[in-house]
């Protein structure tokens, strides 16, 4: 009886933090329509910030939280709405997730900048341990105390706020209509702002709870974490409701205590469950909540854009591929070779995403883990031969892709019925329910009917990790380092090419009209859970595809090959990228798979040797950790993508051949150097880096009139939207709308000939509301 | 045999009333005109018809068939189409695709025979005059011509009912005139067409039998001139007393 009450007590106080982080969520979520995926992550580095005034400065408690909660974390929330979350009105839900995770990661980098990872600190309950009270002989801290009480004043205090008070009601409006909101009075922006400083200090409130009561220890990633896991309390309550929510969360922090309390020692799996509880919580909560309501665009049309490249183009672009990667193998070594590999099967994965996400309009927030899926399989049975002899059997490889195809399938389909973001959230459970749970298990089982022994994630002796050796096939030994590039390559090329030919026919047009509009299309006949089900299993077919051949580049794998952070920051690149086309997957794959990590060494190695400014080199070292997640938030500007952007510029070059030409020498040249070992190789990458992007520039100062005509070609509406609003425009808009005609205003003398109008043809016509004020001056 | 029957249909958000106890038919063969003011329920209606939207009471009939518990995509597999007032075209593609990717989805029904597309596609672009804007993105061209792709689209599952939500509203004065007269080709064709609509000249002018939807209920029902002169109906759409 005692156990229980100290383990009930104990549960209804970290079900009060989860209830404290989760109604921020739920109020932000409500008032702009931005799931924040960050809000973990406020609360972390509030738990920071409070550490650092507390302990760092020595500042007494009520003073440090006194900046925590009233200063730094409303502060937070409303720069956060100002500077990014404004801006995201009108993108698909895809970008939302992706800005808000960006942030996430953004945060999560830029605390391991500021406070050392591997530095222990602890924050201490509040008045101590030794504070506590007796409740029917359960001892129960002051600080367990004061947590409860924090969380039932926020639940009475946010229902007071939304039904008695103006601007509360204003809240609840806020999402549906805020066209409507602003007839009635209220500035929506400053609702929203406002709701998301509240949304801030009560992630940080919790942040700041939290800890004392799970041990004290103050860890970045966990902390962030932990605290996603009042994601789980907030589907509870539909994302709508802050009484569910709250009852969500105490059932989720009674369940975690329980297991803590009466689960068996011997089940090794325990602590684990313990851990992804929430995750499964939140999984089942999604296969029983009620099906939404089938409604149309709930925005008139997304601000991003895709045009659909032709299959002759595809065609190019992949031989154009397959020549720059055999043209750059010659000017690297054998590990450079391992590593470009890496990156490209990381592209493979990202190509799951460009048609789940691009095409489909659905989300996945753990490619990476379907991967993992995939290798389990693979080394499982598809493993000949011992030691370095040993090889990937190419059956190893097609079960493993087919059996992930269905663990897709069965994942999904829970969520099928739901929205987007729903979906998005059941993968994110289920990879982080993997990557705890599943890869976590090095430990040996013997199968009741064989007698066979075997363990899911585990090379033998209990080591955590896997070997996966090289595909061989026929004459075809992966082992080679250039053959795995050169066939990575291809297998990238060849499901790109069959992704742009799955685009341009009738299931790829489902799949858009599905995207766009699903109540159009269930209307028109189209079974929707069919076509989500088909597009989900064979993205997952994809994504398993390039993490087996990942797994086999990196030759031995770990769960944190498979992390949650890894596919969140492969789907952030790949949206930064362009995740409607077949190139925005490959920059996205090749920057998350390899890129950043090698900027990264290499400011690290610039640091070590050049001793006089090493602080420099390792500020950059640490920025281009955090630039991703700056890239990420700036996608909220531009929606569509960069890699198209950049090919769209080049196209523009077609007019003036020479400047083509001139880079194409320069490249050759650079390439020539570089192979002679003039140049090293990585100034070759940087030196090409820059004439590819100044090339653009080079043809724009050489072409005035292909300015104006590309101005042309965005839409008339979006003018001064889509582009830059000058001059040229607004002949163009005159034009348009025939204000040229009205130019000869009438005067009273009617001494001024009427040529402007009979002249329009040289499209220099003066504005003509300046020409009749000129007149009326006269 | 009617080809759309709405029998006592009710709905309730909250303890707002859309529909109350709500009565239709639409035949084969004719223009069906519901009218009302706006928020009279009109859309609701549609969406309950639809399957969008399940109704708290009353009953949906398809060509005598009950489908009131079926969900959208096996209502349209049974003859059952429509546009949207709040535009709901399929804007990342081109006139003409947003026309061919209702043809696709005819063909994945699975059943009856499978059209020719690409030939269907070009036929209804003719019929609907839609031939000189079929490249153009969707997302830009005016509303009204919007409208007509809609109808268009909702076409091209060779329909047996076609629900109009306000296909007139941002139409210039001369598409209205060709709008009408195509309503009347595809009703002569054997399409039952219910249409919801503000433009009375139009609703007037093509309608065998008007309903009239006051506040969620049938205020009305009768031939067009019998409306025109319903005190009844006058009261609700100029607000003096009957």
């Amino acid at each position: 009886m005692h156990l229980f009450l100290t383990y009930t007590i104990f549960g209804l106080v970290l079900g009060g933090v989860y209830a404290i982080a989760a109604s921020g969520l739920v109020l932000t979520y409500n008032t702009s329509g931005i799931f924040n995926f960050a809000h973990g992550a406020e609360a972390m580095l509030g738990a920071f910030v409070y550490w650092e005034l507390r302990y760092g400065w020595g500042l007494p408690a009520p003073v440090a939280l006194i900046l925590v909660l009233g200063v730094f974390g409303p502060l937070m929330g409303g720069v956060l709405y100002l500077v990014i979350m404004r801006g995201l009105r009108e993108t698909a839900e895809v970008t939302k997730v992706v800005v808000t995770v960006a942030l996430m990661l953004g945060m999560l980098y830029l605390s391991e900048w500021f406070w050392n990872p591997q530095k222990d600190r602890t924050v201490v309950q509040f008045f101590g341990i030794t504070s506590q009270v007796k409740i029917f002989g359960a001892e129960v801290s002051t600080h367990e105390i004061i947590a409860l009480g924090c969380a039932v004043l926020i639940g009475l205090g946010l229902r007071m706020f939304f039904y008695r008070f103006r601007i509360g009601v204003a809240m609840r409006g806020a999402v549906d209509d805020p066209g409507l909101l602003q007839l009635n009075g209220h500035n929506p922006e400053r609702v929203a702002a406002l709701s998301w400083a509240m949304g801030s200090f009560l992630a940080v409130l919790a942040g700041v709870l939290l800890p004392p009561i799970s041990g004290g220890a103050l860890q970045a990633n966990a902390l962030t974490l932990l605290v996603l896991d009042a994601f789980a309390a907030a589907v509870f309550g539909r994302l709508r409701s802050i009484p569910r929510t709250f009852v969500g969360a105490l059932i989720l922090g009674l369940a975690a205590s329980y297991v803590l309390a009466y689960f068996p020692k011997t089940w090794q799996w325990a602590s684990n469950f313990r851990v992804s509880l929430p995750m499964i919580v939140l999984f089942v909560v999604l296969i029983v909540l009620p099906q939404d309501r089938l409604r149309g665009a709930t925005v008139a049309r997304t601000r991003e854009r895709a045009h659909v490249p032709s299959m002759r183009s595809a065609l190019i672009a992949a031989v154009g591929l397959l020549a720059v990667v055999i043209l750059l193998r010659q000017l690297m070594n054998d590990s450079d070779i391992t590593t470009l590999t890496v990156g490209m099967t990381f592209a493979v994965i990202a190509l799951s995403l460009t048609l789940l996400s691009g095409y489909a309009g659905e989300m996945n927030l753990a490619a990476v883990s379907f991967g993992a899926i995939a290798t389990m399989i693979a080394f499982h049975i598809g493993i000949t031969g011992h030691g370095l002899a040993s090889r990937m059997t190419l059956w190893g490889i097609v079960v493993g892709v087919a059996i992930t195809a269905l663990v897709g399938a069965v994942v999904s389909l829970p969520a099928l019925r739901l929205r987007g973001l729903y979906l998005g959230l059941a993968t994110m459970a289920f990879g982080v329910f993997l990557t705890d749970m599943v890869l976590m298990d090095s430990n040996l089982h013997k199968l009741p009917l064989f007698h066979t022994k075997f363990s899911l994630f585990s090379a033998g002796a209990g080591i955590n990790s896997l070997v996966i050796p090289p595909l061989k096939v026929g004459p075809l030994d992966l082992h080679d380092g250039t053959s795995f590039l050169v066939t990575s390559t291809i297998v990238f090329a060849v499901i790109g090419i069959g992704l742009v030919a799955l685009r341009n026919s009738s299931y790829g047009r489902r799949l858009t009209a599905m995207k766009d509009s699903p109540a159009a299309s269930a209307t028109l006949g189209q079974s929707l859970l069919r076509l989500k089900l088909s597009v989900f299993m064979l993205s997952a077919a994809i994504a398993g595809l390039g993490g087996v051949m990942m797994s086999m580049a990196l030759g031995s794998v770990t769960p944190d090959n498979f992390s949650i952070f890894l596919s969140l920051s492969l789907l952030m690149l790949t949206v930064v990228a362009g995740i409607s086309y077949v190139s925005g997957a490959l920059a996205g794959g090749l920057l998350s798979g390899v890129g950043f990590s090698l900027i990264v060494t290499t400011f690290h190695n610039l640091a070590s040797n050049h001793g006089s400014v090493h602080g420099l080199f390792s500020f950059l070292a640490s920025f281009a950790t955090v630039s991703p997640a700056l890239i990420g938030i700036g996608v909220g500007r531009n929606p569509s993508g960069w890699v198209h952007d950049m090919i769209g510029n080049f196209r523009t070059l077609r007019t003036r051949p020479w400047v083509l030409a001139g880079g194409a020498v320069v490249e050759v040249l650079l390439y020539v150097l570089s192979l002679t070992k003039v140049l090293g190789h990585w100034w070759f990458a940087i030196l090409t880096f820059v004439v590819l992007s100044l090339l653009p520039m080079v043809g724009q100062m050489a072409d005035p009139e292909g300015r104006r005509r590309r101005a042309a070609e965005v839409p008339l509406e979006m003018v001064g939207i889509d582009s830059p609003y000058d001059d040229d425009l607004r002949l163009t808009l005159d034009r348009a709308l025939g204000i040229e005609e009205l130019a000869p205003v009438p005067t009273s003398r009617g001494d001024r000939p009427r040529t402007a109008a009979a002249g329009g043809g040289n499209g220099r016509v003066a504005p003509p509301l300046s020409a009749g004020v000129g007149d009326a001056g006269a | 045999m009617p080809a759309l029957e709405v029998h006592e249909v009710s709905v309730r958000f909250g303890g707002t009333r859309a529909l109350q106890d709500v009565n239709i038919t639409v035949e084969p063969g004719s223009v069906t005109g519901l009218i009302g003011p706006n928020g009279a329920g009109k859309t609701t209606l549609f969406n309950v018809v639809t399957g969008l939207l399940s109704p708290s009471g009353g009953r949906v009939r398809l060509h005598d068939r009950d489908v009131t518990g079926a969900t959208p995509a096996r209502r349209a597999r049974m003859g059952l189409a429509r546009t949207f007032q709040r535009l709901e075209l399929f804007t990342s593609l081109s006139v003409r695709d947003n026309i061919r990717v209702a043809g696709d989805i005819r063909n994945g029904w699975g059943r009856g025979h499978r059209i020719n597309v690409a030939k269907e596609t070009e036929r209804v672009l003719e019929l609907t005059g839609l031939g000189d804007i079929a490249g153009r993105d969707v997302a830009d061209i005016p509303t009204g011509r919007a409208r007509v792709v809609e109808v268009a689209r909702a076409l091209m599952t060779q329909p047996t009912v076609l629900l109009l939500d306000e296909p007139a509203a941002g139409q210039t004065e001369q598409e209205t005139e060709t709008f009408g007269q195509l309503l009347g080709r595809l009703a002569a064709d054997g399409l039952a067409i219910c249409l919801v609509e503000h433009d009375m000249a139009l609703v007037m002018r093509v309608s065998g039998i008007l309903h009239v939807l006051d506040y969620g209920q049938i205020l009305a029902v009768g031939r067009p001139e019998q409306i025109q002169n319903d005190p009844a109906v006058i009261a609700a759409y100029l607000g003096g007393a009957a």
